[in-house]
């Protein structure tokens, strides 16, 4: 187990790649803060389930990315349970398509609130719980649409643009308190999200990806332990793309 | 322990300097001072007082005296 003793948050933890993020880190012996923007059946179940499965702690923390009140008090109750904070998976996040010519100020506002605003200051609260332990680590998921660049992602490709530079620069920053900072950069992963994308479009990025299907979120979920585990010790600041090799 | 020597205590620990050279400590008096040293000196207090400071009095706290003006709003009386 690459996580044993650890204490992870894992935002968006309730579905798609997060939820594999959820399993994946159980099942390498990490607790977990599991995060999901409200409370739902489904979800208590999910965390019961996989708590006993695994053997492991998973406290749910409920906040609305959007809702700074709420995620502060939430970094509240993280604190009060006077644990270390050893990894911070930044994973909840949203994808609106739309042309450039076609995108108002409210998809560009809402997209960057939620997937880098947010990130900046929830990672800015916990990030203080690393150096006070001077270790941690710290993982953002953003997407090869930053990387790339499709139709239609003009907005989304430059939050998880945004979300690189972040990394790049707080990695440095942070490097002198023991705490690593990387980006997964997911490629077409079987989650709910691709539900925007039309049939035509995912069997095109099919074609052009080396392995001849999409991703499976356990595969991101995967490379998620392996930044968190002392395996990547020696790895920050880095772009790591899970896409299965496009062509 | 009173509050003031917690707070003398956090900046003794971090930046590993006497009482006497704290009292008139301001920001990058000290190499130990720097924007490194800061957010070690911020993380610990907020440990110390269970506070969790806004980000601009992160900014704001430029010297030993002012920290205890930005503890204040926190409910935290330095004396």
């Amino acid at each position: 187990m690459l996580l044993k003793n650890k204490n992870a948050i894992i935002t968006g933890s309730n579905r798609g790649i997060g939820k594999a993020m959820l399993i994946a880190f159980a099942q390498n012996g990490a607790n977990i803060w599991a995060h999901s923007r409200k409370e739902s059946p489904e979800f208590t179940e999910l965390i019961n389930t996989v708590s006993k499965d695994y053997n492991v702690q998973i406290w749910p923390i409920y906040f609305d990315l959007t809702n700074y009140a709420e995620m502060k008090n939430s970094v509240k109750q993280i604190n009060e349970y006077k644990k270390t904070v050893d990894i911070l998976v930044n994973n909840a996040g949203i994808m609106n398509n739309s042309l450039f010519q076609m995108t108002t100020k409210d998809i560009l506002y809402n997209q960057f609130e939620i997937n880098f605003f947010s990130i900046f200051t929830f990672t800015q609260y916990i990030s203080k719980f690393m150096v006070r332990q001077n270790s941690g680590s710290i993982i953002n998921i953003a997407s090869i649409a930053a990387l790339d660049g499709f139709d239609g992602q003009s907005v989304y490709g430059a939050t998880k643009s945004a979300i690189i530079a972040m990394t790049r620069s707080i990695s440095n920053e942070l490097s002198l308190n023991g705490i690593r900072v990387n980006t997964i950069a997911p490629g077409i992963i079987d989650t709910d999200l691709i539900n925007v994308m039309s049939k035509e479009v995912i069997e095109k990025n099919i074609a052009n990806t080396a392995l001849k299907r999409l991703g499976k979120p356990f595969e991101v979920a995967n490379t998620a332990v392996f930044l968190a585990s002392e395996y990547s010790s020696y790895i920050t600041g880095q772009v790591i793309r899970v896409d299965g090799g496009r062509l | 322990m009173t509050n003031l020597e917690k707070y003398t205590n956090v900046f003794a620990e971090i930046f590993g300097i006497s009482e006497k050279q704290i009292e008139k400590l301001k920001y990058q008096d000290i190499k130990q001072w720097d924007s490194v040293g800061h957010m070690t000196l911020i993380a610990k207090l907020e440990e110390t007082f269970d506070i969790m400071m806004d980000t601009e009095d992160i900014i704001g706290l430029s010297s030993f005296e002012k920290g205890k003006e930005i503890m204040a709003k926190y409910g935290i009386e330095i004396k």
